[in-house]
């Protein structure tokens, strides 16, 4: 998983003053609102890398043609128990195929980090108030799950048994040290 | 039971040290009350009126007797001496200090338990008949698929945070004992013409504000799909679902608004799971895999069909035990076996309440009876699977020294009942007092068994954990002024053979009753019924069909004291 530092991160949406610009100049490394991308998709360069900010009330379908173009896709979380954005992740992944950067976006928290990374996510930005040390421990704590999931396809099930253990840490105490 | 697995019971130990985890940077400061609240409610710990409660899982009913010693112990030392067990086959725990919650999933995870997805908006705890594996008219046993499912839903990373709380219940019996159309889902396993197993698919089921029996969508489901299929509604559900307004997110509002609309786009999301998710076929479910699971659900050892016996009933055998063998003792797929109900509805305890003592008792008699085995019933009782009829004797009187023996199965005293006001911070009134003046009204067994089967289902809102919907009487507790109300209705249908295999809310009968009243215009109802029937062999739910509600109104109306001064 990628955390992403708001301020050293290269993909910048291009705002004006009164919020997303309709109009605009391809630069490279923009991540554009779904709207502004349809505004420029037919004229965007083919070489220079875009990616594209996606509400999670729009259909993911709606961008399979573009996939192929775009570097980035940004899902995003308007509140963190909005779980709409964890579909669409996975349909990226498994049923499209997208193998670009999956993004997650808006009310961010580190214990999300399991459910993002086994949807499809690989980069977050989180929520400026959360830690780090919790999020990549959230990360740590299954050595394995039931079902299948983006990153292993095979359930349980279908996995041979000395495959699907590792050891675990002891996390006790760790909480109340963060 | 389903043998845990050296990876099942890992699974279960570090989802109580993420809890842990999680419980003290919410304690240190660092994860706030608000985003706390949906982790704790997927480990079944709501905040209530007087101390969090706390949903122990219970997966489809099953336990057994080192698990509810352990529930006991629990009760014993974190609680106060009881706990409930609900309509969803789980126990719940009402005094227990959120601070010592970490310890309580620890001592949990220790006998294979956990509150995994008790609550929140998740799948939640999957239900089936509590006799499942045993019942004499089972066509195939749900308990594998059931816990096929249960690993399925288990911390599901797609589908944690749902519109809304999502429910499913299988049966695979003829007589549907798990009131599978007031699920999100239901599933009915069935064969087909060639003998194979399958689903048939009820969706958008519910109780609530809006009462709405499941639509089946599909008749026959093969076995093997069913984690796909199961996976497409929930999809469509966790995309199209309403988020706006609590009261219009559950499933069924969903499958009602779109009707046949939702029924394609599952049926498409189905055909695209298998057809082009890189990982489609992967979740059809192995035959080596069902094998795996079903083993574990193999008769208890020893348990054979004894032939050439029959129930044991000695020559003085008190008239009491003949009723307990007609009400609490089931008919068993297994010449010379019973399964036999131990009821938790008696005088001077709430509906499904059993202290710690009560609960090691239990747990005894499982040991000496039912090889260690018990289910939780979707009416609130607890149930031995596997008891010898050359032994029903012996377990009724250890049972009638335990309290368990009130013949009451199926009569007016077995009802359902939420905890109500006196524990929830939702209700709007209290269920147990009105379930207590009930019982205490309609002592007398003799009236019982001349009243006979009837379901008498009490909830303290409208969120209707009592299913009121669903009883041919139904109480529904409710709020005006800041005063406790009841509703009354009649004729619901739970989908059970004694109402007709068919499931439907019951209607009103009027305006709200006071406290005071509502065990009167129970009696009123009841005594109606028994003037009106054409013979005692006309069941209750059978005469309200057949005369409809208005003589039931007449009657009820007439005992209108507060209610009437205020008209």
């Amino acid at each position: 998983m990628k955390f992403i530092d708001s301020s050293r991160d290269r993909w910048h949406t291009i705002t004006g003053e009164d919020g997303p610009m309709v109009t605009l100049t391809p630069t490279a490394h923009s991540l554009l609102s779904h709207t502004q991308w349809n505004g420029v998709r037919n004229s965007w360069p083919t070489d220079m890398p875009v990616g594209v900010l996606f509400p999670n009330d729009a259909d993911i379908e709606d961008l399979v043609d573009d996939l192929p173009r775009l570097s980035v896709v940004a899902l995003h979380f308007p509140k963190w128990t909005d779980g709409r954005a964890y579909s669409q992740a996975r349909l990226l992944r498994s049923r499209y195929r997208f193998g670009g950067e999956v993004r997650a976006t808006g009310e961010v928290l580190v214990d999300m980090m399991p459910l993002l990374k086994r949807t499809g996510f690989d980069a977050v930005v989180l929520r400026h108030d959360q830690s780090l040390d919790a999020a990549e421990r959230a990360l740590r704590f299954f050595p394995g799950h039931y079902q299948g999931d983006v990153n292993e396809h095979r359930p349980l099930f279908a996995r041979p048994p000395e495959e699907v253990y590792s050891s675990v840490e002891d996390f006790n105490q760790a909480g109340s040290s963060i | 039971m389903y043998q845990y697995t050296s990876f099942d019971k890992q699974f279960v130990k570090q989802r109580a040290a993420q809890f842990r985890d999680q419980l003290e940077r919410n304690l240190a400061g660092t994860l706030g009350d608000d985003e706390f609240r949906p982790l704790r409610l997927q480990n079944g710990w709501y905040v209530q009126r007087h101390a969090p409660m706390l949903r122990v899982a219970v997966p489809y009913g099953e336990l057994n007797s080192t698990q509810l010693r352990a529930l006991a112990r629990i009760a014993r030392e974190f609680d106060r001496g009881y706990g409930h067990f609900t309509t969803r086959q789980n126990l719940q725990y009402n005094w227990i200090p959120l601070p010592k919650s970490a310890d309580v999933m620890d001592a949990l995870a220790a006998v294979n338990m956990h509150g995994i997805q008790t609550s929140g908006n998740c799948i939640r705890n999957i239900t089936s008949d509590c006799f499942a594996g045993v019942a004499a008219d089972e066509i195939v046993d749900p308990r594998p698929y059931c816990e096929i499912l249960r690993q399925w839903s288990t911390l599901n990373p797609e589908f944690a945070f749902l519109p809304r709380k999502f429910k499913i219940a299988v049966t695979g019996a003829i007589e549907d004992r798990a009131a599978i159309a007031w699920h999100d889902i239901g599933l009915q396993l069935l064969k087909n013409e060639a003998g194979e197993v399958g689903f048939k698919v009820l969706v958008g089921g519910g109780m609530g504000r809006t009462p709405i029996i499941g639509t089946v969508i599909r008749d026959f489901l093969p076995w093997q799909q069913i984690l796909v299929f199961i996976e497409a509604v929930v999809r469509v559900y966790n995309r199209y679902g309403r988020r706006d307004n609590l009261y219009k997110a559950r499933i069924k509002i969903l499958v009602k608004a779109e009707g046949q609309r939702f029924i394609d786009d599952v049926n498409e999301e189905f055909k695209n799971i298998l057809e082009r998710d890189i990982d489609g076929t992967e979740q059809i479910i192995p035959q080596a895999e069902f094998d795996r699971v079903a083993a574990s659900f193999q008769l208890p050892e020893g348990v054979a069909p004894i032939s050439n016996t029959r129930l044991h009933v000695p020559a003085d055998a008190p008239t009491s035990f003949k009723r307990w063998t007609e009400r609490n003792v089931q008919a068993h797929q297994i010449a010379g076996y019973r399964a036999v109900t131990l009821s938790l509805k008696r005088t001077g305890q709430a509906p499904g309440d059993a202290t710690d003592s009560q609960m090691e008792l239990a747990a005894d008699l499982a040991d000496q009876f039912s090889h260690g085995e018990l289910r939780v019933s979707h009416d609130q009782n607890l149930v031995l699977p596997w008891v010898k009829e050359s032994d029903l004797f012996a377990l009724w009187e250890a049972a009638r020294a335990a309290s368990f023996a009130t013949p009451n199965i199926g009569l007016l005293t077995d009802m359902i009942a939420c905890p109500g006001g006196d524990f929830c911070a939702l209700a709007n009134a209290r269920s147990i007092p009105i379930a207590a003046d009930i019982t205490a009204r309609f002592e007398d067994i003799d009236e019982l068994y001349d009243i006979g089967d009837i379901d008498l289902h009490i909830s303290g809102c409208i969120n209707s954990c009592g299913h009121h919907h669903s009883g041919h009487i139904g109480i529904l507790g409710v709020d005006k002024d800041g005063k406790e109300w009841y509703q009354v209705s009649l004729g619901g249908l739970d989908g059970s053979a004694l109402s007709g295999n068919t499931s439907t809310p019951g209607k009103v009968i009027g305006p709200s009753f006071s406290a005071d009243e509502v065990t009167d215009v129970i009696e009123a109802v009841i005594d109606t019924y028994r003037e009106q029937r054409t013979a005692a062999s006309e069941k209750f739910i059978d005469t309200v069909k057949r005369i409809g509600l208005d003589p039931f109104k007449t009657a009820a109306n007439a005992q209108r004291r507060t209610t009437a001064q205020n008209a």
